[in-house]
């Protein structure tokens, strides 16, 4: 348990104390950067599994990510992001991993910096940590406009979980067991990253966010243009408040259908 | 008041829209939980052909005319069926998703089983003993 509380880079899952840990890299159309991003994720953090969760792409990815060392899930239709990332962690909760990471393909996240997600979760201090660009001020790169809409997304989710959030879009994040059989069971389709902080939330379990520089993305494009920034805003507030209205789900009766 | 061609124009539709539910069900072209809706039409329709007053005077409470309640009444009746298909719709692409990822998992689980029985084939099947004869 100490040693994994030390310096990165692991060399190898003994230095986890047992704990098996997944990396879930959701990936459509990602076929020009999805190839070194694994190679990078089994380089700097060879204490994970690397798993693609192809979705439904038309270009090369499943084939570059499996030439890079990869395990590579191919989903039959195009499901969207929440629909892609669900299904890495239902992998992970039926294949007992301890801890679940998402890490996008386009290279903006740093595979180095995966054990500082580690570190809260095997502690035991949370159930969901986030890398947030915004807890160090040299961290964002990202333009004004959309720093301005992440902070306006992070004042609501933070009203409504009551707990200072910086950086509520950030898909660098890992989860414990419970945030896997949580999202495993139910996982938002459309902003499930702003709506999932809520959805964790509402089912009891403790959210953290630590530093995480990011870089910029080496191929393909943002999920979010710049044209459709505000709309994206306004649909992701609505969805956060639906999302804390909605009633929880009991755990134990959705495992059992 | 309601005039008596205005009462059998009413009724035969009436009629008409259970009858063909009642055959899309009996055809298994139409499942029965998408069903109540229409069946629920049908009778309402009727309804109001045997009592119609009961109809003019939720109009009159409402200061509508009858054009007006009738094109209010279709509104509602539209707004429903609608409201309705977004349920099935939210609740099938739910379970599409579901199946989209549990197919690539099972398949997934079935191309490390083939790759499992390559590196090892299994031993070769003992021959199997021949049944016997059959005595009649």
């Amino acid at each position: 348990m100490s040693s994994v509380l030390t310096d990165a880079p692991y060399r190898s899952t003994r230095d986890l104390a047992g704990h098996r840990a997944l990396v879930v890299v959701p990936a459509y159309n990602e076929a020009e950067a999805i190839g070194r991003t694994v190679r990078d994720l089994r380089r700097q953090a060879p204490w994970t599994d690397v798993l693609v969760i192809n979705d439904g792409s038309t270009d090369e990815t499943a084939e570059c990510a499996r030439r890079a060392g990869a395990k590579v899930i191919n989903l039959p239709v195009n499901l969207g992001i929440g629909g892609a990332v669900q299904t890495g962690y239902r992998y992970a909760c039926e294949n007992n991993y301890d801890l679940a990471f998402q890490f996008d393909g386009d290279g903006q996240h740093r595979a180095r910096r995966l054990p500082d997600l580690a570190r809260p979760l095997m502690a035991g201090e949370a159930d969901l940590v986030v890398g947030s660009r915004f807890l160090r001020p040299r961290g964002a790169t990202s333009s004004v406009s959309r720093v301005t809409g992440i902070k306006i997304l992070a004042a609501a989710v933070s009203l409504v979980m009551r707990q200072r959030i910086t950086d509520p879009t950030s898909g660098f994040r890992g989860v414990g067991r419970r945030g896997i059989e949580l999202f495993a069971s139910v996982y938002p389709q459309d902003y499930p990253e702003p709506e999932s902080l809520v959805l964790v939330h509402k089912h009891g379990l403790r959210v953290r966010e630590v530093p995480a520089a990011m870089r910029r993305r080496r191929g393909g494009a943002s999920s979010i243009g710049p044209w459709i920034g505000l709309h994206y805003m306004a649909k992701v507030l609505l969805a956060i408040l639906m999302e804390a209205l909605k009633a929880p789900v009991r755990l134990e009766e959705e495992v059992a259908q | 008041m309601m005039t008596w061609p205005q009462r059998i124009v009413l009724l035969l539709l009436g009629l008409g829209i259970l009858a063909l539910t009642l055959e899309l069900i009996r055809r298994r072209r139409l499942r029965e939980e998408y069903a109540v809706l229409w069946v629920c039409t049908g009778i309402m329709i009727l309804f109001f052909v045997v009592m119609p007053n009961v109809l003019f005077s939720v109009g009159a409470w409402l200061s509508l005319d009858h054009g007006v309640l009738m094109t209010f009444l279709c509104f509602l009746f539209l707004a429903a069926i609608v409201l309705h298909y977004s349920v099935v719709i939210s609740r099938h692409s739910e379970r599409e998703k579901h199946l989209a990822q549990e197919l690539a998992l099972m398949r997934d689980e079935l191309e490390k089983l083939r790759a499992e029985s390559r590196e090892s084939p299994p031993p070769p099947a003992e021959p199997k003993p021949r049944p016997p004869a059959l005595r009649t």
